[in-house]
């Protein structure tokens, strides 16, 4: 038994000190070390904070070129598809053309074509109110880690973002920045576990608090009255109860899925973010 | 020549450190089937377990150790978190080494368990005491068991890459 109870110790003190020929630290010593970063880490000192900022810097931009031929191969992959496309798109409309040119609907086709694309410049030219006021920034990471649902943004203290500014896409609220360095931040997306924020349903006076879960079309809302039960195709605004977001911004909508459960999915998708407005917290109409 | 062919060695050795960084920096997203992610494994604690049990001398614990540091901070966890628990899966599978005189793939699978278990349990212990974040512990356990699952499919994939480089 003594004999085994040495064997143990032998090989545990083996793998903790024993350095091999090309090792320049033993395991103890790193394992001393990553507790060491760790608690250092917890409690947040000042230096540790600008080095972390400048570790994340340096980490976010390598991870960026890193995952480039991912980008490449979904930019190969989308113009060869487009490529199809726009031959089917050009045989389709060859046909058209013939077809139109049979019937002499051609000056009819063009100028409802016409109405068609004034009323798109029209749109295009009134601008959504969020873009008047906020930073505008670009998605740079989207890497969809299964322990938490962030994205990475080309912003950073640089351009005045502060870590708690909120986040929207295309008018619908996304997230918050949970972590601001000088040349990037991270956004905390209203899908994560840890995203919690005080909402009002639509024609009803109840407020709740809604809660991610990790999937974007399966949220929770928490702290509704006994026996409520949600209906299906409401709106879910902010209510403003957090002294934060003003009330009344459009944020998820519950829906009957397949089995005819109510579900609560988020306005905007958050994985098609490519261009973010952050904001202080407010929005202007 | 004779430099051409000690830096092509030099690449082929090394290539295990440069894909340990490379899924450090990027962490890819794999196809959902159902409610199931099926893909979803750790690439790296495969290729930390086979090299620190077969080739300690091809995986140095400080790129382990710099690899974990990385992927904290690419994924937004405490620093260090992911260290330890890669060190502490080296330091287990460093154990099993030392203690195992004749190894067989069917038992190095089966040490890979409790080898998992143990870095696993660190890594949450560390998370829920050092940080406010929310954990996924069933994407957690999810990937913990296609990560053991398809340790035999990479198992003879770095035996038969690492056959090749000495033969050559």
């Amino acid at each position: 038994m003594a004999i085994d109870r040495d064997d143990f110790v032998i090989s545990i003190r083996s793998a903790l000190l024993k350095k091999g020929a090309k090792q320049k630290f033993s395991l103890f010593f790193l394992i001393v070390l990553s507790i060491l970063i760790i608690t250092l880490d917890k409690y947040s000192f000042s230096y540790m904070k600008s080095a972390r900022g400048v570790l994340n810097d340096l980490v976010y931009h390598v991870s960026i070129i890193s995952s480039q031929p991912v980008v490449f191969k979904k930019y190969i992959f989308n113009k060869t598809s487009q490529h199809y496309s726009v031959v089917n798109e050009n045989i389709s409309l060859k046909k058209e053309l013939n077809y139109l040119k049979k019937q002499k609907f051609k000056n009819a086709y063009l100028s409802s074509e016409n109405e068609i694309l004034k009323n798109a410049l029209v749109l295009s030219d009134n601008k959504s109110y969020e873009q008047n006021f906020s930073i505008s920034a670009r998605v740079i990471l989207d890497q969809n880690s299964p322990f938490l649902k962030s994205i990475l943004i080309n912003k950073g203290t640089n351009s005045n973002i502060t870590k708690g500014m909120t986040v929207f896409s295309n008018d619908f609220l996304m997230g918050t920045v949970i972590e601001a360095n000088y040349l990037t931040s991270r956004v905390l997306l209203l899908t994560d576990l840890n995203s919690k924020i005080p909402v009002i349903i639509e024609n009803t006076n109840i407020n709740a608090i809604l809660e991610g879960t990790g999937k974007k079309k399966n949220l929770n809302l928490n702290y509704l009255p006994e026996n409520y039960e949600i209906e299906p195709d409401k709106i879910i605004f902010s209510s403003g109860k957090d002294g934060f977001l003003i009330p009344g911004i459009p944020v998820a909508e519950t829906y009957l899925n397949k089995k005819n459960k109510v579900l609560i999915k988020l306005l905007g998708d958050p994985n098609q973010a490519y261009i973010v407005n952050i904001t202080n917290g407010q929005i202007t109409r | 020549m004779l430099y051409f062919r000690i830096l092509k060695q030099k690449i082929f050795t090394s290539l295990p450190i440069i894909f340990l960084y490379f899924f450090s920096f990027y962490h890819f997203q794999t196809p959902e089937v159902g409610k199931i992610n099926f893909f979803a494994f750790n690439f790296s604690m495969i290729l930390i377990y086979f090299y620190v049990l077969k080739f300690p001398e091809d995986l140095g614990y400080e790129n382990i150790f710099l690899a974990g540091i990385i992927n904290d901070t690419v994924i937004g966890t405490p620093l260090g978190t992911t260290s330890l628990s890669y060190l502490s899966l080296s330091l287990f599978t460093s154990y099993i080494r030392n203690a195992t005189l004749r190894s067989i793939m069917t038992t190095e699978w089966f040490t890979f368990i409790p080898a998992l278990f143990f870095s696993n349990l660190i890594y949450l212990l560390v998370i829920n005491n050092f940080s406010n974040v929310s954990f996924y512990y069933l994407e957690l356990l999810q990937s913990t068991f296609f990560t053991f699952l398809f340790f035999p499919i990479f198992y003879y994939i770095f035996s038969s890459y690492q056959r090749l480089i000495s033969k050559n």
